[in-house]
């Protein structure tokens, strides 16, 4: 007797229809003697009412790209300091680059409060892995996926978290790198890059990426495509640079993620 | 002032910044019209627009299937894109669900991905209540079944299902983003179906043609394949990189990647 579906469709199906029903309602032409006036009912749950819009339409303060590579041993991630909210340069040393359970490190552009969610999201994760105790920590590739789903399930209720995320990491020997973008396409590749940089920086990263890249060839091609986007493309402060290491490099006994803060003066 | 507007039933808004929003706005929604007192509204209070989040992207890519007497030959490109842009050069479209089926499909890869993750989900629950692998045509209706569910908010995939039947035979199903399917010879679904499907009218289905069809071996599908992306791929800017050729017969699934230009 085949078992009554209860999987994924079911939850969208009918969140679907709340948000069909809110969508419907959602501006409401009114007509009187001083002319048409515009309800917005702001897609809001019950969506009978005008009030604010309640889902993200648009990013406010927002970071730019950041690029990472593969090497031999490990993932490079680098990242500019600047949060901007708009033209203005509002914010100008944030870390856009987070170190998440032993293996994994991510950097995300786009809107900045939805990456410092995804970074309290991923944070509650790791806590449950030290608090069951047990040696076992997500592996990069496991967090990515699980970033995935919660990124595609957001996007479902037209509420999406308005970033594009790069997960790296390094674990039993394989490095894991991958681009996450705000309604769930994921895919992962030698070299990548969000935002502009995917414009300026990759065919360069593309060009030069080879297999077995030393540390010190994946950083300075990151360090050059920084220096090509503090050239031409406006938003930059200063620079940063998350690394994963493998086991055996060259910093000796460093198994935690390193992350360095670069002045970048060109 | 009093102005008194002749629209009095409500519009329905037209998002321009959603990519069915550009389309809306042109049908002739907006209306320029001068008040007393001079000013002139250019339709924005009649039609106003917001900005709007498009849960869909269009990724690009060609899938094509292709059924024989005893064998069912599946292809996808490997190219990921997003406008004018290649986010990746070896993301395959194809999805190997049980030993005698294949599933490749194009359209928008966040779908296509929890579209797989979903079916691969069923087929397991299919497994454990039916003590058997599933077959060629119920996953056929399955995957009908599955995107139907989802007739309100689509799932933005177009699949080409292959697999070989009970009877041994070869099948091919072509789908549209809602469901509706049907089992065909050869199909192809994706950015360069309009450029493949009339080579393989042509080739496979003998359309139009006098001379005697012959029968093909597997082998020669995966040659007409590779002539079917080289074709797309030189016409379609989505199309392209390589292609993962996958040929099942009931021994079994193998796959093999052709390179094409990564222009």
């Amino acid at each position: 007797m085949p078992r009554k579906w209860t999987g994924l469709n079911l939850a969208s199906t009918s969140l679907f229809f709340v948000t069909l029903s809110a969508c419907l309602l959602q501006v409401v032409f009114t007509s009187n003697m001083f002319g048409v006036t515009v309800k917005n009912s702001g897609m809001t749950g019950t969506g009978t009412t005008a009030g604010p819009t309640k889902r993200t339409h648009s990013p406010m303060v927002t970071g730019t790209s950041v690029l990472g590579v593969k090497y031999n041993g490990g993932v490079m991630l680098a990242a500019d300091t600047l949060a901007s909210y708009g033209s203005l340069a509002r914010f100008k040393d944030v870390t856009r680059l987070n170190a998440v359970g032993d293996y994994t490190i991510l950097g995300a552009g786009g809107e900045f409060s939805d990456f410092q969610a995804i970074q309290e999201i991923l944070e509650k994760m790791d806590q449950e892995d030290k608090n069951a105790d047990d040696g076992f920590s997500h592996s990069p590739a496991e967090l990515f996926n699980y970033l995935r789903a919660i990124f595609y399930s957001k996007r479902n209720k037209f509420n999406p978290l308005w970033n594009e995320v790069l997960v790296g990491g390094f674990k039993d020997g394989k490095a894991f790198l991958g681009h996450l973008d705000m309604i769930g396409t994921a895919f992962s590749d030698e070299v990548m890059a969000t935002g502009f940089g995917s414009y300026l920086a990759l065919p360069i990263m593309r060009k030069r990426w080879h297999a077995n890249m030393t540390e010190g060839e994946a950083r300075a091609l990151l360090e050059d495509c920084m220096r090509v986007l503090f050239y031409r493309w406006g938003p930059r402060e200063g620079g940063r640079e998350g690394g994963r290491k493998g086991e055996g490099g060259r910093l000796e006994g460093a198994k935690q993620p390193r992350t360095q803060k670069v002045e970048l003066y060109f | 002032m009093t102005t008194h507007m002749k629209a009095q039933q409500s519009v329905p808004v037209p998002s321009i910044w959603s990519t069915e929003g550009a389309a809306r706005l042109g049908s002739g929604a907006t209306v320029t019209t001068s008040h007393d007192d001079g000013s002139i509204d250019h339709g924005v209070t009649q039609a106003p627009y917001e900005r709007r989040f498009s849960p869909y992207d269009f990724n690009g890519g060609t899938c094509l299937a292709i059924a024989g007497k005893d064998f069912a030959v599946v292809a996808g490109d490997t190219r990921l894109s997003t406008g004018y842009e290649i986010l990746s050069r070896n993301v395959p479209k194809l999805c190997k669900l049980t030993s005698k089926t294949v599933l490749a499909s194009a359209g928008c890869l966040t779908d296509v991905r929890t579209l797989q993750q979903v079916l691969d989900m069923r087929l397991r629950m299919y497994e454990h209540d039916n003590g058997k692998e599933i077959s060629t045509p119920a996953v056929a209706q399955l995957l009908g079944n599955t995107l139907y569910y989802r007739r309100f908010f689509p799932y933005y995939a177009f699949n080409v299902l292959a697999g070989v039947d009970d009877e041994g035979k070869g099948c091919v199903f072509s789908y549209d983003a809602v469901g509706s399917h049907e089992r065909v010879e050869y199909s192809a679904s994706g950015s360069g179906q309009a450029f493949v499907i009339p080579v393989m009218d042509n080739i496979v289905g003998f359309k139009n043609r006098q001379d005697p069809k012959p029968e093909y071996t597997a082998a020669d599908i995966v040659a007409i394949c590779k002539d079917a992306f080289l074709t797309a791929g030189e016409r379609d800017i989505y199309t392209g990189d390589a292609v993962t050729i996958s040929v099942i017969t009931a021994a079994g699934v193998t796959t093999e990647t052709f390179e094409l230009k990564r222009d």
